[in-house]
This record gives C-alpha cells, structure tokens and sequence, in this order.
C-alpha cells in the first residue's frame, strides 16, 4: 500500500485530479472544493491544512476518547452538538467500544451507538469490511467516509481548524470538558457555518454527498493544491526516514524518554476516568523531531533514504495511503542513522528551509514545535534511542501504513516489500542509544527463534514465504498486514521486521519503564534495583518468583488504569489482545532487566538448602536407569545425538528471560520426543507413553538448572496460559522433574507402596526382605497402639517403631509397654472403619501406615493390640471376631 | 460467539484407551482451522454448544502407579474430568472408583465428572456389567457412558454430554444474543454432595 518512491510533486494538480485510477497511493479529500476555499485561504489555513485528519485525532484524544463515558453523559455531551459529532467510549449496556454519533440535528438527544468490532488484529465497525489498525484510523477514515455511517464524522472546529499543535493541546488539555468549553461553543459552526472545515460538514442521512465530494488527490497535488483544503493521509514511514535524516536526533541524555516528564518525584498519574487529562506534557513532541520544522524547516529527504523503505501498493482501492508514505519501521532506524551524518542533514536543511513548499509539507505531516529537537545531538551517539522511542510509542500518526482498508469493491491489493535499507549494525554505543539498538537485535533474534518454534517438526522448517510482492485477493473484509502478520508470524521470522502494533506498544511500554520521570517508569526501576541489591531478602526461590510475578500483574492492572500510556493501550489493541501485550512489555521491563539476579538467587537457594546436590546425584542415578526402569515401554528412546541436541535446545532456554519463550522452546523439545517416538513405532502416544519418556529423556540430558529454569516458567508464566499446551507440557517437565528429583524416595516409596499394598492384600504370606528402605514424606518412626482389654477399654501409647520392624517385633514391644502376661495370646490388629484385620507376624506396620497415608483419601485407621478372639487358651476373650472396638 | 476455553482432565489406568478416545474425538472431522498440537498427550477440539464454542483443552494424565501423585497438577483447574476405565478389566474399574474419590476430596469444586466404560466393543469379555458402573455413576451424579474408542462409539457424545452441563456464559454474552437466551436450556444437573 505504500510506495517507496518520493513524491514527485512537482507537476500539475490537474494531471493529478484524474489520475486517480492508475497508482493511487494517496487519497486526499476535499470538500467542495473551491465552495469555501476563498473564504478559508488565509494565510493559517494553508497551514492547517498541513496537519492530518490523524494528527488532529491523535492530538486531541482526550477530548473525544472517553472510554468511560457512561450513555447519559455521551447523550448529554453530543446534544449540545451538531449532527456528525461523535465519541468513542465504551458502553457498560454493550460492554464494547462504540461511536457515538448525533444522527439528527432536530431531534433532541438523537445520537445512536456504532459497536467496534475488535477481531484478533483489527478495528472496524460493526458490518463494514473495513479494518484499521488502531481507533484513530478509523475514527480518520469515518471522517472521510461513511461507509456504514449515515454520514461522515465531523470534527468539531476547534480540532477541525486548530491551526497549531498548541491549539489542539489545549483541546487536549480539557478533555471531555472540552465540549463544555467555550473552546468547542465558540467554533460552533452554527454560529460561522461557512467556515466548513476540511472536514466534511455532516450530510443528512442517506445523503450520498459525502462520496460525491471525496476527491482522491496524489500527494504532490497536495503540496501545490493549498487552497482546496484537501485532507491528507500521511503515511509516517516517510515521516520517519524523513525524521531521520534531516531532524537531529535528540539528546537521549538531555531528554527524558518517556511520555510522561512530569518532575520528579513521579507522581501517580489521574487515572483515565478522570474528565479532564492533564494535558499531555510538551517534551512529548522531542521524540518527533520533524517538529522542529515548525521552527526550523524540514529537509526533504533524499531519495537515497527511501530506497529500502518497505512499501506496498494498493490498487484499486478508493483509498490508500499516500505514495510518499511508507510502512513504519521497515529498518532499524540506527541503521538508517548510519547512512546520514548529522553535517549532511544540516546541509540539506539549510538548503531546503528555503523551499517553501517543503516547509508546508513538512508542516502538513507532522506536529507542533519541540525546541529541543533542534539542538543535534553529537553524531557519536547514534540516536537509536530515540528511533527506537518513537517507535515504541506507536504514534498515530506514524501509522497510517497499517491501515488497510479496502471496500468490498476491492479486489485485489499488493504488497511490495522490499529491504534495502539496512546498513551495517550501528556499533552498541555507550549511553543509552547503544542499549536501545542492542536489545533490538536480542529481540529480533529472541523472536526470531521463538516464532520458528511452534510450527511443524522441529527441523526448524520455516516455510519459505515470498517475501517480495505478496498478492492477497480478497472481496469484502481483507486482513490487514498486520492480521497477516498474526498469521504467518509462526511460520516466518522474515515478518519480524514489519513492527506489529503490539511491538511497538510494547516498546513505548519498556520505553516508559525506563523513564525515571514517569510513576511507572519509577516503580519498575526502583523494583529491579531493589531485587538486584537485595536478593537474599526472600525466603526462598518460590518466595522469590512469586513476588516477580506478583509484582507484573500490578503493574499490569496499572498500566491499564493509569493515563500514563497516552494514548490509551484500548485506542491501539483490540481489548483482548491487551493483556498479552502488557504481560510481553512486563517481560521485556522486568525480566529482562533482572534474568541473571534471578537465575544466581535461584542457585543459590538450591545450593544453600541442599536440594542442588540432592538432585545432582538423583540425576545420576536416573539417568544410569534403563528406559524400562523409568516406565518406558513399547517404544525406542531417543539416541545420544538426539539427547544431544535435546540438550542444545535446553542450553538456548537458559539463555532467554521471557518464560513464554523458554515454554516455546520446551515445546519444540517435547514435539522432537514425539517425532522419535512415532518414527520408531509409526503410532500416537498418549501421555501413558510421553510422561516416561519425557522423564527418560530430562534425566539423560544431566542439567541440574532444568530445574531452576522450570521453576521460573511455572512461578512466572502468564497464569492464563497454564491452562494451553504450554502450560500442559511445562506441567509434565515438572512432574517429570520432580520424579527425578526424588527418584531415591520415589523407588523407595514405590516398593514401599506396592509392599504395602501386598502386605495388606495378602496379610499372611508376604515376606519382604528389603530393609534398607527409607523412609516417606509422613513416614514416622513412631507407632501409635492402643491396648485393648475386654474389660477396661482403651489405652493407647505411642511407640518407638522402624520401619523395617515386623509385627513380630511390634507386639513384643507392646507387651512390654503395655506388661501383658500372656503376650502368645495377644496380637495386633490393624483396624480401618469397621474391619478388622489382624497383622502377620511378618508384616511391616510402618509400612501399612504409610500406605494408607499416601492414599487420596486417608481413612482414620488404628493399630490395636488384644487378644486373639480365637485362641481358647486364654480364657474369656473377646469372641466378636475383629469387631471389638467398634461397640 | 464466544469461545470458552474448558479444560478436561484424563484419568484412568494405564492401557485402558484415554488417549485413543481423545484421539478419535479430536481427528474425527479433522477441522483445520484448529492448531494442531505437537502430541497426543494434549489435544483440543473447539465444538458448539447453544450459542457458544466451547474448546476443550484436553489433558491427558499416565496411569502408571509411579505418576499417580503428579495427578493433582493435571486436574487442578479443570472444567471436567473424563475418568475411563476398560470394561474388560475389573481392575480399571476400581481404580476409577479410586480417582472419584480422589477427586470429590481434592479436585476442583463444581468438576464435571464423566465416567467412561471404554471397549465397548469387546463386550464378549466384559468384567464390568454395565448396570454397575451405570448405577456408581449415578450414585456420584456423574455422566456415565460406554465408549469404543475403535468403533468410534459414543465418543462425540460423551463430549457434547459435559458441554452441556457446562453452565453458560456471563449474562452479558446472554444479553446480547436475547433471541437465543430462549430457545437455550442449559442442562441443570443436581449434584449430590457427598
């Protein structure tokens, strides 16, 4: 959708009025033209026209997005307004977002509630077939058509004619007293209904005139076309290699990184329900440096920038992005920096501050004045830090390329990418632009591997895509790149590189996170500092891990109730696609930061209690085991090679902080195990067969850590994903681990339990002769017998009794503690509910207790020493066969 | 509609065909549009039920007696539980009654419990009459139902059985689909309390 080529601009807008069929790649609107454009072509109006339906929206947000808006006050905000104002709120009746739109100037309070739809990717509105990639696109393009609408949305004037970036921050400023302002009254266009803005004045219902007046224009016929006051579509690719190379980079150090500068020490922020925002605070246009054409004039960028930049077509579509305009962030921005020093930029500054067209242009694209952008920052410090914020913050306005839109008329729509650009790696600076371009690489990289990862076997099949020129045809709803993305995102790590609205929340997440400015940017570093000074301060390493996680989910819930994400996360992800995206960012803020300090703390706790070496040397043990001793059956365990690269994948794991991408990896190990396992039989295998397998396999790789790292992944791991095939597999490694782990006591307790299981069934006959047995978890070596007399009850003692000693030994001891005279006649009884049972001689009855421990469903149970009932020799006894105890 | 992850838990002895059940319920009307998974331990299958789609994550558990104490990991947040037993092992029988047991005492408050008589095809061997196991389902209010995992007998119902005693969605969901809150009865079960 986005052409790489320049505009260019510089021939007729008449030629261009028509050409409108061929390579579109720019609409522009335009409402009746010439009808208002005297009137309008004052010197400010050329300028405002500059600022883009989106620029305005984007600016403006917290005037118009009021999510928590309830019905009653939308409908009393929109009667006060002409028809085509609208809202975007949430309603609590739908528990969706909708549009709010006055329908009907006359009838009081008739405004009716558009739902947006939020699929897995996209934006759209309830029955259209158009979907963008955040509200403020669509919310742009309702201005521009109405396609489901009965007529376009209109901006109010104060948005629609503000003629600087400062004006539209004081609409900012008042949020949704905005409307209440004498800012919004006094534009009212009741009042001057002829100073019609750009924006199209709403037609009535069913008036087809929105359409009639849409004009599609080239870009270049906007530059020259002032007075027609035409809206543009900026594509912010363009905008950004535009930034590149001519604005200078601001100082990472001098600028504070986040939005929110607010003086220290931060406080935390109003949270978003609140009417009125503070107004978003000025430092916020630093990272946009094209700005600074406000005061100082942008330099066009020469083409040689814009070679590489990924672009796209679009044809025959009625609206598309303009042909200058390119996708976001197709090349690390350093890399881009690289190619231009900072003298050429000026050079080309100087030159072109002249060219007055140039400056208009730049004005139409982008935003208010940011002095410090003026000063470059020396070239030693690559700026990637503020490419990389910029990016991160996912602005509004460097978007437009993700919208997709297209009409059920639309047919058929070409990507053309291509990659030119990517120089060399800018070498890891010092400060913080070093940092910024490092990690981006680790993440690429991270991705990279993790999306390679859950696809097919693993012999690390990507599936070849075709990079260049990807032709989709579709009727009616097409997905969007950025769906695309979601699609192929699995099978590709090439896509990496197209920058998916969730990285780039993601970014402007982490971005904030490092902003000691910000409240949230202060809670995480005073957390991470606190962990990585203080980590003997838990308990342990669960103590540990749990307090992380805690800590993330707060941080989540806050990041969602806070306005310092501005503009609102809800505005750039559909809903339910926002907790995975914050939990992402809390990976990349948190964990990232502190892997190391948790990985040594985890050690240490091991090393300290014990349970390092405890697990070594069961390690050692099981894996000296034949598979058949660890329960695998019926099938061929995997070989040494096999166990080998086992191993690498596990290495790799270790090396990652995202616990969702150590499950990926985790995934990629169990899907080898199966593919041996059924190469080796050609049947599936259930968990009966994959359990102890898995459990073979974890003891044949020998890593102590596998613990530590699976320990992280259960404490850490998104707790909706426990219940996926993640969570499922990581929950086998760890039953598997914790076999292994216990594998003495688990042979040990296993021939206890199936003797004592004999030992009961089989009272009389069982002769075991292990008694090197140690002990289970309950496994006591004390005995509580009761005595029982036939004529004076119960009294009980608890007696010193091993394991390993026979019943035979037990009732010699009980005669003893209890002085019994006549000991043969005495025996003891193992009573449960309401049987009876008397023990063998040769029995063990420390075992039995054990036994009936570790059943699920412990029932009360005594061991009971009296007389045997059927032994005559000992005069009157007890002849209720067993059943003594229960009168 | 809505799409309710459910997760379902597998218990019963070694050999006595979880897996094959679930195996036979899932690549049934092999659907594409679902993920495959890297195994036969987990597999889902997404179905409709009243105006919802229910996914079920299905969790399959060892029988062996040595992964006995690994059981609570699996069922711990589970929708429901399909306990199977073969009806040619007496045997498998009871070490269904054993995990009833266990899971009334340990597992998740309102589990579904469905009982499984599979083999069904072999009931030339039977161990398990019918009317016992029937009557012990009964008595634990549980679904009960003969399966052959071979024949692909009463597998897809034994599924549709829990979802429908899945109790429906939010009321919002409900709210929103008005015309299908009336035609839509979610089976109410009345479970004994033991």
């Amino acid at each position: 959708m986005v052409q790489t080529a320049q505009p260019t601009g510089r021939h007729s807008g008449a030629d261009l009025l028509e050409g409108l069929e061929g390579e579109v790649s720019g609409v522009y609107l335009q409402s009746h033209p010439g009808a208002t454009s005297g009137a309008r072509d004052s010197g400010y109006d050329s300028l405002r026209r500059r600022m883009s339906v989106l620029d305005r929206l984007a600016h403006t947000h917290a005037a118009w997005l009021l999510l928590s808006l309830s019905d009653e006050e939308a409908g009393r905000i929109l009667q006060q307004q002409p028809c085509g104002t609208f809202l975007v709120r949430k309603s609590a009746r739908l528990q969706r977002k909708v549009l709010s739109l006055r329908v009907d100037d006359v009838a009081p309070g008739a405004v009716s509630d558009f739902p947006i739809r939020e699929s897995q990717y996209t934006f759209s509105l309830e029955g259209s077939g158009i979907s963008f990639a955040d509200l403020f696109r669509l919310v742009a393009f309702y201005c521009i058509s109405r396609d489901v609408l009965p007529f376009t949305l209109r901006l109010p004037e104060a948005i629609a004619t503000a003629k600087t970036q400062t004006d539209l921050e004081q609409v900012a400023q008042l949020g949704a007293g905005f409307w209440e302002s004498s800012l919004c009254r006094r534009k009212d266009p009741s009042v001057s209904p002829s100073r019609g803005s750009q924006v199209k004045p709403p037609q009535p219902p069913g008036d087809p005139g929105p359409h009639l007046s849409l004009r599609t224009r080239a870009p270049s016929q906007l530059e020259r076309g002032q007075s027609n006051g035409a809206l543009c579509f900026v594509n912010p690719l363009f905008l950004q290699a535009h930034r590149l190379e001519g604005a200078s980079p601001p100082d990472p150090k001098s600028l504070p990184c986040g939005p929110a500068l607010r003086t220290p020490p931060p406080r935390p922020p109003p949270p978003r329900s609140l009417p009125r925002r503070p107004a978003p605070p000025p430092q916020k246009q630093r990272s946009m440096p094209e700005t600074a054409a406000w005061t100082c004039p942008q330099p066009q960028p020469p083409p040689s920038v814009r070679r590489g930049i990924m672009g796209a077509k679009l044809s025959g579509l009625t609206f598309s992005t303009p042909k200058r305009s390119s996708a976001p962030i197709p090349v690390p921005p350093p890399r881009l920096k690289k190619q231009y020093s900072m003298s050429d930029a000026d050079g080309l500054r100087c030159q072109i501050a002249l060219d007055e067209r140039t400056i208009e242009k730049a004005l139409s694209q982008r935003r208010p004045p940011a002095p410090t952008a003026e000063s470059p920052s020396p070239p030693a410090v690559p700026g990637a830090c503020p490419d990389a914020r910029r990016r991160s913050r996912g602005e509004p306005g460097q978007r437009l390329s993700d919208v997709s839109i297209s009409t059920s008329s639309s047919d058929s729509l070409e990507y053309s990418h291509s990659y030119s650009l990517s120089g060399p790696s800018p070498p890891s600076g010092d400060g913080p632009a070093g940092d910024s371009s490092e990690e981006e690489d680790d993440d690429m990289e991270e991705e990279e591997e993790d999306y390679g990862m859950s696809v097919e076997s693993d012999q690390e099949v990507s599936v070849p895509l075709p990079f260049k020129s990807k032709k989709l045809h579709v009727g009616g709803t097409f997905v969007l790149r950025r769906a695309l993305k979601g699609r192929l995102r699995k099978v590709s790590g090439v896509f990496n590189s197209f920058m998916t609205p969730e990285r780039r929340a993601v970014r402007r997440i982490a971005e904030l996170a490092r902003d000691k400015g910000a409240y949230f940017g202060c809670l995480v570093q005073d957390y991470v500092s606190f962990l990585q000074e203080n980590r003997g301060s838990h308990t342990s390493g669960l103590d540990l891990l749990q307090t992380l996680r805690q800590f993330m989910t707060q941080m989540k819930a806050y990041l969602r109730q806070s306005s310092e994400l501005d503009p609102p996360i809800e505005s750039l992800i559909p809903e339910d696609q926002i907790d995975q995206v914050l939990e992402k960012a809390m990976h990349k803020c948190v964990l990232k930061p502190l892997r190391s300090v948790v990985e040594t703390a985890l050690m240490d706790f091991q090393v300290t209690s014990g349970a390092w070496q405890q697990l070594r040397e069961n390690l050692a043990l099981a894996k000296a085991k034949q598979p058949q001793e660890l329960g695998v059956d019926c099938t061929y365990p995997p070989d040494p090679v096999a166990v080998e690269k086992i191993r690498h994948k596990f290495h790799n794991m270790r090396k990652m902080y995202s616990p969702e991408k150590k499950v990926a990896l985790l995934l990629r190990v169990c899907k080898l195990i199966y593919t041996i396992m059924e190469d080796n039989s050609g049947r599936k295998f259930g968990a009966d067969d994959f359990l102890p397998m898995l459990t073979y396999v974890l003891a044949q790789c020998d890593m102590p850590q596998l613990d530590l790292e699976i320990q992280y992944m259960m404490e850490l791991l998104d707790p909706s994903l426990l219940h996926g095939e993640g969570g499922y597999y990581l929950t086998s490694a760890y039953g598997a681990m914790s076999l292994i782990k216990n594998f003495q006591e688990e042979q040990a307790a296993r021939v206890l339990s199936s003797e004592a299981r004999n030992t009961l069934h089989q009272w009389h006959r069982r002769r075991t002769a292990q008694r090197t047995v140690p002990s289970v978890d309950d496994f006591q070596n004390y005995l509580r017998v009761a005595l029982q007399e036939a004529d004076s009850g119960c009294t009980a003692k608890t007696l010193l009794v091993h394991p390993y000693s026979t019943t035979d030994e037990v009732c010699v001891l009980c005669s003893q503690k209890f002085s019994v005279q006549d000991p043969e006649s005495y025996a003891l009884f193992l009573l449960i509910g309401e049987t009876s049972q008397q023990l063998a001689p040769d029995t063990y009855p420390q075992r039995i207790k054990a036994e009936i421990h570790s059943r699920p469903q412990p029932q009360p149970f005594h061991f009971v020493y009296r007389k045997v009932p059927n032994l005559n020799l000992c005069g009157p006894t007890d002849q209720q066969n067993g059943n003594c105890l229960s009168d | 509609m809505a799409i309710r992850e459910l997760k379902v838990c597998l218990l019963g002895d070694t050999g006595v065909g979880k897996s094959s059940i679930v195996c036979r319920f899932v690549q049934d009307h092999f659907d594409h549009n679902i993920s495959p998974t890297i195994g036969a331990s987990f597999l889902t299958k997404t179905v409709p039920c009243g105006n919802e789609l229910h996914k079920f994550l299905i969790w399959d558990t060892a029988g062996q007696e040595r992964f006995h104490s690994l059981a609570p990991m699996y069922y711990r947040g589970s929708a429901a539980a399909v306990i199977v037993y073969d009806i040619t092992k007496l045997d498998s029988f009871q070490t269904l009654k054993k995990w009833v047991k266990e899971l009334k005492e340990h597992g998740p408050e309102d589990i579904i419990v469905a009982i499984a008589g599979n083999k069904n095809d072999l009931s030339d061997i039977r161990e398990v009459p019918m009317k016992e196991a029937k009557e012990f389902a009964e008595s634990i209010a549980a679904i009960f139902i003969e399966t052959s995992a071979r024949n692909a007998v009463n597998v897809e119902e034994l599924f549709q059985k829990i979802s429908r005693q899945i109790p429906p969605l939010d009321p919002q969901d409900v709210e929103s689909n008005e015309s299908f809150k009336l035609t839509r009865q979610p089976a109410t079960v009345h479970r004994r309390c033991c």
